[in-house]
């Protein structure tokens, strides 16, 4: 087995949302929160990636957040290496910033349309002391433009003369420019024509080859994220609810949750789809502000029992590293 | 027969940078209770080719510099905004893509729907309220008594969509356009919309102008497809004749570009389209895809292609179809396994 890059362990983000006094009730003053974030584990191998997916608001770009610490964690670890990054003092250790990087998901709001793309893409450059010289920092920037895939002239022109793939790689070169090891991609093809997205999703493939990176990928687009990643991890309102080597996942969803997002992607066959009986789920995502206990789903579960609304399932291996959240996983898997 | 034909319609939009060409030449007809659907990336002029037709696009800076939009035999082209406004709501309504800013934040939802009942059918106000409650129930909203009274900002993106749809079936139009009505939303939300659709126009007999760049999406609605690039139809036909006889190279890459999940094997690359779709400002002379396609040719460069009629549905411009041209690797079709 590879060396694990990265794992968190019962990572926790609450935010809060506001409080409200009652004056016939108790607890008198109750206080809101909303747990983006609630208790999840996973960890990646070095030189793979894991493809987070859920609805949006289940909290998947929290998590991403939290990793880099732009967002600080209210419980639970980052191991990065082995070492708990998420409660070092960022200002003393520069280390880390250095080794985890992000590519954002909307490529207009993402750069700043002041700078010229070499001041975009050397910003981390100069922030880490990398380079001495004005021309090496510039020799880099060149470098960084011809590796996604842009030319060297185009590095003292602004963002809004791109287009929208364009400037998406030259998010990812500023994300390269410090050479990190693990970038985050938050739903970095979202905002880009389909044909535009296969350019992009073929240059991260193509670097992690060269470089060795680790990803973390962040999307709703399940077939991307199925064509991307070693592994795939399932969220729903702030938990985990499926986890596991992507192809496993995708060809035995064991989560009810799992089967009714991949029941809902219209797939681009159309007698498939005209003779397609099982399709989507009802309802909507529930409010993540101060849940119900027991299993997220619950409310929009077909198979929900008593036993799921008051107890929170906990991720069950399944074998081959397949873990599901379900109390009724052995049952829904024996009745096909 | 078509209840709207559009023959070789052509817009540009007058900027101080010079005349842009949206839509260059653009034919399809719909029929009634089918669904067209028109894909292509952002830019190739389809959301333009559809406002021009509601008559959205401001003029100036946008003018229908030629062709004709046939509604029920008549030119509607030359309409005065009066005129326009008889048809909006009543004959064609439009759903916008986001729902989140294409409603009225500070009207009650109730009333936006309202609005149009009360322009275009002649009932009491209690009875507009009534069919009101009625489109509410109709698109999924229970409890619309309670419901028709909150604004929009309380509701999310989903609920939002049913709104708008609610408000497009308010005086029973014959020609539903939507534009790309489920890209802003969840893969979940999107089935249930798309359902949603779906079953209101068997129910009304509808036409459907679905406009977008899911081709999953097309291939669960429509009945016929019309491939959009750089302001021009490049190939339409049935969704079966698009999508497993595929004759362009443009439709072939963005069917290629789709993840085939059915036969995985191992991580291997997506075929992209490489490049950028061509600057509307100055068209190229020859084929607009020729900058991006594998197999140009010489003559790719130089003429437009004509329109080839492969059967009475399915037409293809590319001058690959020419009996001169060389015989390319056909398009290996991907078909999902059953379940």
């Amino acid at each position: 087995m590879a060396e694990i890059l990265l794992e968190v362990k019962d990572l926790k983000k609450y935010f809060k949302a506001g409080s409200k006094i009652q004056l016939f009730k108790k607890p008198f003053y109750e206080k809101y929160y909303l747990h983006a974030v609630d208790h999840i584990s996973f960890s990646i191998e070095k030189g793979t990636t894991l493809g987070l997916v859920g609805e949006s608001g289940c909290g998947k770009t929290t998590v991403g957040r939290t990793i880099l610490r732009l967002y600080e964690a209210d419980g639970g670890e980052v191991l990065y290496e082995g070492k708990d990054i998420a409660h070092i003092p960022i200002s003393s250790d520069k280390t880390y910033t250095k080794k985890i990087q992000m590519v954002f998901q909307d490529p207009y709001a993402s750069l700043d349309p002041r700078c010229t793309i070499a001041d975009i893409i050397g910003e981390g450059i100069e922030v880490h002391g990398l380079y001495k010289t004005k021309k090496e920092r510039e020799e880099r920037v060149c470098e960084l433009l011809e590796m996604v895939g842009l030319n060297r002239e185009h590095r003292n022109r602004f963002p809004h003369e791109f287009s929208g793939g364009q400037r998406q790689r030259v998010g990812i070169a500023r994300a390269l420019s410090v050479n990190p090891e693990f970038i985050v991609c938050d739903e970095a093809i979202s905002a880009l024509d389909v044909s535009i997205q296969a350019q992009i999703i073929n240059l991260l493939m193509r670097l992690q080859k060269e470089m060795g990176l680790t990803y973390l990928f962040i999307a709703h687009d399940l077939s991307m994220v199925r064509h991307i990643s070693d592994q795939t991890a399932v969220m729903y309102l702030g938990t985990i609810v499926e986890i596991g080597p992507t192809e496993e996942v995708y060809q035995n969803p064991s989560h009810p949750y799992t089967r009714g997002l991949l029941a809902s992607v219209p797939l681009p066959d159309p007698d498939y789809e005209a003779k397609r009986t099982v399709r989507g789920m009802k309802g909507e995502i529930n409010s993540p502000i101060n849940p119900k206990p027991g299993c997220r789903f619950a409310d929009r579960c077909e198979f929900a029992c008593d036993i799921c609304r008051e107890k929170m399932p906990e991720l069950k291996d399944l074998g081959k590293g397949h873990k599901v959240a379900c109390h009724f996983t052995e049952k829904l898997n024996s009745k096909e | 027969m078509s209840i709207l034909e559009v023959k070789d319609l052509r817009v540009s939009f007058h900027t101080y940078a010079g005349k842009v060409q949206a839509v260059r030449g653009v034919s399809f007809s719909v029929d009634k209770g089918k669904t067209l659907a028109i894909v292509g990336e952002s830019g190739c002029g389809k959301s333009v080719t559809v406002q021009t037709i509601m008559k959205l696009t401001p003029t100036p800076p946008a003018f229908i510099e030629e062709g004709s939009i046939l509604y029920e035999g008549t030119d509607i082209v030359g309409y005065s905004e009066k005129q326009m406004q008889k048809l909006r709501g009543k004959e064609f309504s439009m759903i916008f893509q986001d729902p989140m800013t294409s409603l009225n934040p500070t009207m009650r939802v109730g009333r936006q729907i309202n609005e149009n009942i009360l322009k275009h059918m002649t009932l009491s106000s209690k009875e507009a309220t009534k069919r009101t409650m009625e489109m509410m129930r109709l698109v999924g909203i229970a409890n619309p008594e309670i419901n028709m009274l909150r604004y929009p900002h309380t509701y999310s993106g989903g609920m939002r969509q049913r709104i708008m749809i609610a408000m497009g079936m308010a005086a029973n139009p014959k020609i539903l356009f939507a534009d790309e009505p489920t890209t802003a939303l969840d893969v979940t939300t999107q089935s249930q919309i798309l359902d949603l659709i779906n079953d209101l126009k068997k129910q009304f007999q509808m036409a459907v102008v679905l406009i977008t760049h899911n081709l999953g999406v097309v291939a669960r609605m429509a009945d016929s497809v019309a491939v959009m690039y750089a302001g021009k139809v490049v190939e339409t036909g049935t969704a079966r004749e698009v999508f497993y006889e595929p004759k362009h190279p443009y439709t072939w890459g963005l069917l290629n570009s789709i993840p085939d999940t059915a036969n995985m094997n191992g991580n291997r690359e997506l075929p992209a389209i490489p490049g950028t779709p061509p600057d509307l400002f100055a068209p190229p002379k020859g084929c607009a895809f020729a900058a991006r396609c594998p197999y140009a040719m010489k003559a790719c460069i130089k003429a437009q292609p004509e329109e080839t009629c492969l059967s009475d549905t399915h037409k293809v411009s590319c001058h690959l179809l020419d009996p001169r041209a060389p015989k390319v690797e056909p398009y290996h079709v991907k078909r999902q396994k059953t379940e």
